[in-house]
């Protein structure tokens, strides 16, 4: 499943198919976001 | 962000950040402030005396 | 064996030991550093993190602050009756939740006991923005120095040998050593150079003085000696806030004497002798 990215211009959702490249604004600067799972550490 | 502690002695010296910064900005001599602020050793007066600040310019890039 | 307190409060203790072996001495100095069991965060659980720092930098700034331990109440995993899954015996818990514009501080770690709150309030961990956000649950446990420096109760822990300072008739009061002593120990009185009142204990035994002795052109043999008494210790020991510095000392000596009495029933069972 493809995660969603974030365009560091337009800040809009992008799924990426084939380009780098966001849709709206065409942007090829994205940003991955963070998963909603809880991540665990070991405080090292 | 300033080390929570001294790298070399384990002293917890982010406690005297905020009033070391706010000092040292009014122009008072870094030697005088840190003696004040009892940090003695000069393995932790490097830690205040050679930090910089980069969480601001990190900050825009969410 | 001796011990003489030269000063002691909860953060500072300078005293002698007099009476006992470098071997115990460092016996001594090894315990309180890293067989002092103290409190710290271990396990850190990030529900959300938005700010510029990652979530492994901030879970090492965690465990990093120091925190007030009563070890009356806590006790290490492995001795826990829980078997080390963690319960109110063995494990402290802290929820922090946060929203920028703010610096998050060591205050915003809310512990579910009250005791086992962080020494320091003003411990920056990082700062927000506006939009920034950071839901954190941390656990602190029980732990010694050895596993990780994070668990050391102590900051500045060491000892050197008690100074020995004899001045010989030699002496001819020409001040070169008193002017070459770093720590300003030396002056002169008389005809002769003397050690200032209360000032041996601070001599480092860098033996400048007995070279500049020897370049003022006395002669083969410096008029001025620096030895050690090599019994004698003095010790400096500094808490990092979680444990009073008598507290460290304590267990560390009733550490030392758990080890002794189990290797000699250890070494009891090797020979058959049922002494014990």
């Amino acid at each position: 499943m493809a995660s969603t990215y974030k365009c560091a211009r337009c800040k809009q959702k992008v799924e990426i198919d084939v380009n780098v490249r966001c849709p709206y604004c065409g942007h090829r600067i994205l940003f991955k976001e963070r998963g909603a799972a809880i991540k665990e550490l070991k405080a090292r | 962000m300033i080390p929570v502690r001294c790298f070399t002695c384990g002293k917890p010296i982010s406690t005297a950040w905020e009033e070391y910064k706010a000092r040292r900005e009014k122009g008072e001599d870094p030697k005088k402030i840190l003696d004040d602020l009892n940090i003695s050793r000069y393995c932790c007066r490097r830690m205040l005396l050679t930090h910089k600040e980069i969480i601001d310019e990190l900050n825009p890039y969410q | 064996m001796e011990i003489e307190f030269a000063s002691l409060d909860d953060s500072l203790a300078r005293f002698t030991l007099s009476g006992a072996s470098t071997a115990f001495a460092n016996a001594i100095r090894r315990a309180m550093i890293g067989e002092v069991p103290t409190l710290a965060i271990e396990d850190v659980r990030i529900y959300d993190n938005t700010s510029a720092l990652f979530d492994e930098m901030l879970a090492h700034r965690l465990g990093l602050i120091p925190i007030k331990t009563d070890l009356a109440t806590y006790t290490t995993q492995d001795k826990c009756s829980c078997g080390g899954a963690g319960c109110p015996g063995c494990t402290s818990t802290y929820t922090l939740s946060v929203e920028g514009p703010k610096t998050v501080t060591s205050s915003d770690l809310i512990p579910q006991d009250p005791n086992a709150a962080p020494v320091y309030e003003n411990i920056p961990i990082v700062k927000l923005t506006k939009g920034q956000k950071l839901v954190i649950e941390a656990r602190a446990i029980l732990n010694t120095g050895r596993t990780h420096a994070k668990w050391q109760p102590t900051l500045v822990c060491g000892y050197k040998n008690y100074p020995v300072i004899t001045v010989s008739d030699a002496c001819d009061a020409c001040g070169n050593c008193v002017d070459e002593c770093p720590r300003d120990i030396l002056e002169v009185k008389g005809k002769q150079v003397v050690v200032a009142d209360g000032k041996l204990p601070e001599c480092s035994l860098c033996r400048l003085c007995e070279r500049a002795c020897l370049a003022s052109g006395i002669g083969d043999e410096p008029a001025i000696k620096i030895s050690a008494e090599k019994d004698r210790f003095i010790f400096v020991v500094e808490s990092d806030g979680s444990l009073p510095a008598k507290e460290i000392m304590n267990r560390a000596l009733t550490y030392i004497r758990e080890q002794a009495d189990e290797l000699e029933k250890q070494l009891g069972e090797l020979s058959g002798d049922d002494r014990k």
